[in-house]
């Protein structure tokens, strides 16, 4: 592991000493961003106004106006990037973080973007879904040379049509995207009033295979991911969306990984305003409570903020709400553990018995590898949340300030609005009539819970 | 020697010839210390000399008085966990066989003292009558050569003696190292079925849990079998390990000569640890030239050899002198008295094969010592570097091997912590750590037996190495080579 990170400084050290200064005179400052706080974006300081998006554990790109043409530059690079307290990655990404900064331009804005490479290897940017002219759709050996290590392209074209979009590598994808290359794209509408809501949300959604103990991914990992992320951020490191009551709030979701997400909402409905394509009609959406994300694709769902409390907002995919777990860690639901406990004991001291009645650690916290998240580890004002990965919440509040994302703590219960112990007789639950096995069946080995509550030996 | 007849030897008196009461007093002189039977039957040396050298005294049980103590001082040793020393000790005064061999040094020195002592004169009295005439013949005869040559005689007893006593101080330093060797075994046999204990633990843990999982329903029906036939080898593994002790503990009774209810006692539960460092031997050739009996013994011989060849020399043809008193007396004569001296004329037979083959075996025994130094200095290199290669080696899995495995024993509970990994893959760790102690077991087992095959090599004990540089022995012999 140090070896390859001391490989990959090294190369980008010697990459950015290949950047001539004449060269890098002539292109706009590249931002840097290290912190995975959420920062809220300004105003558009020139330009066209629009309303800007929030990106949560992210930021936008400032640029620079040279002859009405928007300037962007963006530094392919390595990064670290904190997946949620307790855990860094060794990342690539664009100016100090992965995902890259969200770019936000106005539809119709001429927009010039430069490149430069600081990875060990040749890059290039694929702007997707923008309509564009063909050699600056970023495809490295189809539309462009690829982009050396130490040398910056320049993009340029206008951004023609208002929507949702992303960027990311088209070289070496499985290798780049796989550590973290992204980023997100917004190309507002002319008309700021024209689709307006209150708050406007994206994030990109991707996975990495790091072993635990280890920081890199695993570049050649296909199926078998063990991270999941929002934005490169796995629960209980993402940041909650906090809303005001009543707002009209729109989540712009774009997806990288290698697999479709079905993203849920609590306590609301949703309807999917807008796709790859652009925007859709009012009376073409659909209402939703589940959105499922196909793999590339982008969704923009909104819905009206009118419930008070913490909503979930989360993939609805099981694992994806979890950490790291072992793929071949064996079923011991049910499985009666006396007196082999204490044989295992003797053999493996500090062995507990875990998984028998299920996989929830209860609270319990137990040493784990370095630079491994527990798994369902997030914590609520109820206990633990059990959940990790792509989970993340949707805070309503009252009165919050039009602009304030910070995250406003626990919700408040107004009285008995809380499920809570019955104390009383429990009513008899209802059973259906036990029909008779046929003959020939086969009875399958089910054993209900014995009810037993200590893991013996402990 | 044969006795001499002398016709009418005179009745009234006769006396010793002047000659041959010279050579006996001289004989005597020569002989005088080196002559008798000790107490100790001659033990007392070769028990020195080995609680010199390997740091545990033999000891001869020579009456039943003796025996009774050897046996409470047995007892005492065997009332604690024997050590690879007590063993030694126990040993070298409890095995019915070495004692055997210890009585090779009583014969040795009976044979010595019978060597030393004169031999008889011999009396001849003849009395022959008839006709009115009776002839007395009387001689005093003494084997003249044997009288001379006795001190030479005597010397090369002597000489065999020290070969005996030294031959039973080798095979006391090979019981002692073969006593080693088998309490080491029977130590390391031990161990290693504690660790075969623990890995049949680990996998009937499995197979129980695999069962669990089986009757849960979580688990097919070839799973479990897989668990279970792997809990079948580790039991056979540990039958197996059993057998090995039990064959590496009688090994040890039977050097340590023990039976009936002694043979109860117990030994550590653990091999010694590992020195800190290794002996640092700088010229164990040397050393071994200095110290090893058989390198000893080959010179002795070769000096041996050597006098016998002189002797040869001196007594080419004295050994065939013959000297004797001659009286003769006739009634009818005057007694007449003198002595009769015959010597072979060397016309035939110069002595000179006897000699040529007491120079060949004079040149023989040379070349014997140079061989065996060759031997002794070739033993000693091998045995030091196997010693340092088998410290290394046992270091390695004490410093790199046991670390490594704790540490992943360690990262693997992690991963059980976080459910990233399973219990079988703890058990199968545990069943591995387990492997990698025995390993270790195995490589300490070859250092403390490359130790003492060292200390056989080199003759000489190595205290506590690395605490002791150089032996003193290797300064106190230096000069002999």
């Amino acid at each position: 592991m140090t070896s390859r990170r001391n490989f990959i400084t090294g190369a980008a050290m010697a990459g950015a000493a290949a950047v001539s200064k004449a060269a890098m005179g002539a292109v706009p400052e590249a931002p840097q961003q290290s912190s995975a706080a959420t920062v809220p974006p300004p105003p558009p300081p020139n330009g066209r106004p629009y309303n800007p998006v929030v990106t949560p554990n992210g930021w936008s790109l400032p640029w620079r106006m040279k002859d009405n043409v928007k300037e962007f530059h963006l530094v392919a690079e390595p990064v670290v990037r904190e997946i949620a307290p307790g855990m860094k990655a060794n990342l690539w990404g664009y100016n100090g973080q992965s995902p890259g900064p969200t770019i936000e331009v106005v539809e119709g804005d001429r927009v010039r973007i430069f490149v430069t490479n600081r990875l060990p290897e040749i890059t290039s940017i694929h702007w997707h879904g923008q309509l564009l002219p063909n050699g600056m759709d970023g495809v490295s050996g189809l539309t462009q040379p690829p982009i050396a290590p130490g040398k910056t392209f320049v993009y340029e074209f206008t951004a023609r049509h208002a929507g949702t979009f992303m960027y990311h590598p088209h070289a070496d994808e499985m290798a780049q995207i796989g550590m973290g290359m992204m980023g997100f794209w917004v190309t507002h509408p002319k008309d700021p009033r024209q689709h307006a809501v209150d708050r406007d949300f994206v994030f990109l959604l991707n996975a990495y295979d790091i072993e635990p103990g280890a920081y890199t991914p695993n570049v050649n990992t296909m199926l078998d991911f063990n991270i999941w992320t929002i934005n490169s951020r796995a629960f209980p490191g993402t940041d909650a969306l906090a809303v005001r009551k009543d707002d009209r709030v729109r989540i712009r979701i774009g997806n990288l990984s290698m697999t479709n997400h079905p993203f849920h909402i609590h306590g609301h409905r949703m309807e999917v305003a807008g796709t790859d394509g652009g925007w859709i009609a009012p009376a073409a959406r659909w209402p939703e409570v589940t959105v499922d994300i196909g793999v590339g694709q982008m969704r923009a769902l909104e819905f009206t903020a009118d419930a008070p409390g913490d909503w979930p907002f989360h993939c609805h995919k099981s694992h994806h709400t979890m950490n790291a777990m072992g793929h071949d860690v064996p079923n011991l639901i049910g499985v009666d553990h006396r007196g082999v406990a204490r044989k295992i004991n003797d053999l493996v001291p500090g062995y507990m018995v875990m998984g028998d009645k299920g996989v929830s650690m209860g609270g319990m916290r137990m040493p784990l590898p370095e630079n491994t998240l527990p798994m369902m580890d997030g914590q609520g004002p109820f206990g633990g949340i059990e959940m990790g990965g792509m989970f993340t919440t949707i805070k309503v509040r009252e009165g919050l300030a039009r602009g304030d994302y910070r995250d406003p703590g626990w919700y408040a219960h107004p009285q008995g609005t809380v499920a809570r112990e019955w104390t009383g007789p429990a009513p008899e639950p209802v059973r259906a009539a036990a029909a008779p096995a046929a003959p020939d069946e086969p009875v399958a080995n089910v054993k209900r819970g014995d009810g037993h509550t200590m893991h013996d030996g402990h | 020697m044969s006795a001499h007849r002398h016709k009418r030897a005179p009745q009234r008196r006769h006396r010793t010839a002047p000659a041959t009461l010279c050579a006996a007093a001289l004989a005597s002189a020569l002989l005088a210390g080196c002559a008798g039977v000790t107490p100790d039957h001659g033990f007392a040396g070769v028990a020195d000399s080995t609680r010199e050298r390997i740091g545990a005294t033999p000891r001869l049980a020579q009456d039943a008085a003796a025996a009774q103590e050897l046996q409470e001082i047995v007892r005492a040793e065997l009332a604690a966990p024997l050590t690879m020393d007590g063993a030694v000790r126990v040993a070298l005064i409890n095995n019915p066989g070495l004692q055997a061999t210890y009585w090779n040094v009583g014969i040795a020195q009976a044979e010595l003292a019978q060597a030393s002592r004169l031999p008889n004169p011999a009396l001849g009295f003849q009395r022959v009558s008839g006709q009115g005439e009776v002839e007395i013949e009387r001689g005093l005869n003494v084997n003249l050569a044997a009288v001379l040559t006795a001190p030479l005689a005597a010397r090369l007893e002597a000489r065999r003696f020290d070969a005996v006593r030294r031959e039973v101080g080798a095979a006391i330093e090979r019981h002692a190292l073969e006593t080693r060797r088998a309490w080491i075994e029977a130590v390391a046999a031990q161990q290693s079925l504690d660790y075969a204990r623990r890995v049949h633990a680990a996998a009937e843990a499995s197979a129980e849990l695999a069962a669990r999982m089986r009757g849960a329903g979580n688990i097919a029906g070839l799973d479990l079998a897989r668990e279970q036939a792997f809990q079948a080898d580790a039991a056979a593994a540990l039958a197996r390990s059993g057998r090995q002790v039990t064959a590496a503990r009688e090994k040890l009774t039977r050097l340590l000569g023990l039976w009936g209810q002694d043979t109860q006692y117990t030994l550590p539960e653990r091999l010694p640890d590992l020195p800190d460092a290794p002996a640092e031997l700088r010229d164990v050739e040397r050393l071994a030239l200095a110290r090893r009996l058989d390198v000893q013994a080959a010179k002795a011989d070769a000096e041996a050899t050597a006098a016998s060849l002189g002797l040869s020399r001196t007594t080419r043809f004295v050994n065939v002198l013959e000297l004797g008193y001659a009286g003769k007396s006739e009634r009818s004569a005057p007694s007449m008295r003198g002595y009769a001296l015959s010597l072979e004329l060397p016309l035939f037979d110069w002595g000179g094969a006897r000699v040529a083959r007491a120079e060949a075996t004079y040149m023989q025994a040379l070349q014997r010592v140079a061989d065996t130094a060759v031997t002794a200095r070739s033993e000693a290199r091998e045995s030091y570097l196997d010693y340092r290669s088998a410290y290394d080696l046992a270091a390695h899995y004490r410093d790199s091997v046991i670390p490594l495995r704790k540490r992943i024993s360690h990262e693997v509970l992690l991963r059980y912590n976080g459910m990233l990994a399973s219990t079988q893959a703890l058990l199968a760790d545990s069943r591995e750590q387990a492997g990698a102690v025995n390993a270790y077991i195995d490589a300490l087992r070859d250092f403390w037996s490359a130790q003492a095959a060292l200390q056989a090599a080199l003759g000489d004990r190595i205290d506590m190495p690395g605490a002791q540089p150089m032996p003193p022995a290797a300064n106190r012999h230096e000069d002999h080579q």
